[in-house]
């Protein structure tokens, strides 16, 4: 299991974009279960939507990439090495929306996994039940510094 | 085995947004079919789960039109059958 502090040494994302709050499960290069706790008082909230929160679907991509990160970690060993991401392709179905208070589950597996790039399928739930789920693509760059 | 040229064509087609028309054997996927490295490897990754094979990561370079690709299928084709 990773805390935040641990998620942050791999992760380069930040709050307020941090979109993993722990990783309760990591098979390195197999499988990764992840979690975001959604609080109201994230700040996307005030405007998706004024008086009618609903997490956006796309930051519910966003935490599904970063758990795929954390799967490609585990596989790869990039300590050290400061690499970026960048997500190639989505396909998600969004199956139930998903409120402040609630619990996000988010679990994600490969496809196939190379040394630059990786498929994902993923899968976001609260309380057991599919809120989302599709398939990502994500790649990586070494970033040289001059 | 079913025309594995145009199985693939069609695949193909479907990752890259175009018409399996358009998709001629030997029209470049990069310059010709503005394909980029992420559809290679959806391409590459498809026709894994079609055919249940397994194509090491060095073949993607290879893949740069429907006739070299339709080659890389058919040799891990072959290889599967030869170890069944």
């Amino acid at each position: 299991m990773l805390d935040s502090q641990e998620i942050q040494k791999i992760l380069p994302q930040r709050p307020p974009f941090l979109m993993i709050d722990r990783v309760l499960e990591l098979e390195p290069g197999k499988k990764v279960v992840a979690v975001k706790n959604v609080s109201y008082n994230e700040e996307f909230f005030a405007g998706h939507f004024p008086g009618r929160p609903i997490m956006p679907g796309v930051l519910i991509i966003e935490a599904m990439a970063q758990a795929a990160i954390v799967l490609f970690y585990g596989y790869k060993n990039t300590e050290g090495k400061k690499l970026s991401y960048y997500l190639g392709s989505v396909k998600m179905r969004f199956l139930a929306p998903v409120f402040p208070g609630e619990q996000m589950k988010i679990t994600v597996e490969p496809v196939k996994l190379m040394s630059r790039a990786a498929i994902v399928n993923a899968v976001a739930r609260v309380d057991d039940k599919d809120v989302a789920r599709g398939e990502i693509i994500i790649s990586m760059k070494e970033i040289v510094d001059e | 085995m079913p025309d594995l040229e145009s199985e693939i064509r069609s695949l193909i087609a479907e990752i890259i947004e175009r018409e399996p028309g358009e998709i001629h054997p030997d029209a470049k996927f990069f310059e010709d079919l503005g394909v980029d490295s992420m559809m290679a490897l959806e391409i590459m990754a498809a026709m894994e789960k079609k055919y249940k094979i397994a194509i090491p990561e060095e073949k993607l370079g290879q893949l740069t039109t429907l006739r070299e690709t339709v080659a890389v299928a058919k040799q891990y084709l072959e290889e599967k059958e030869k170890n069944a």
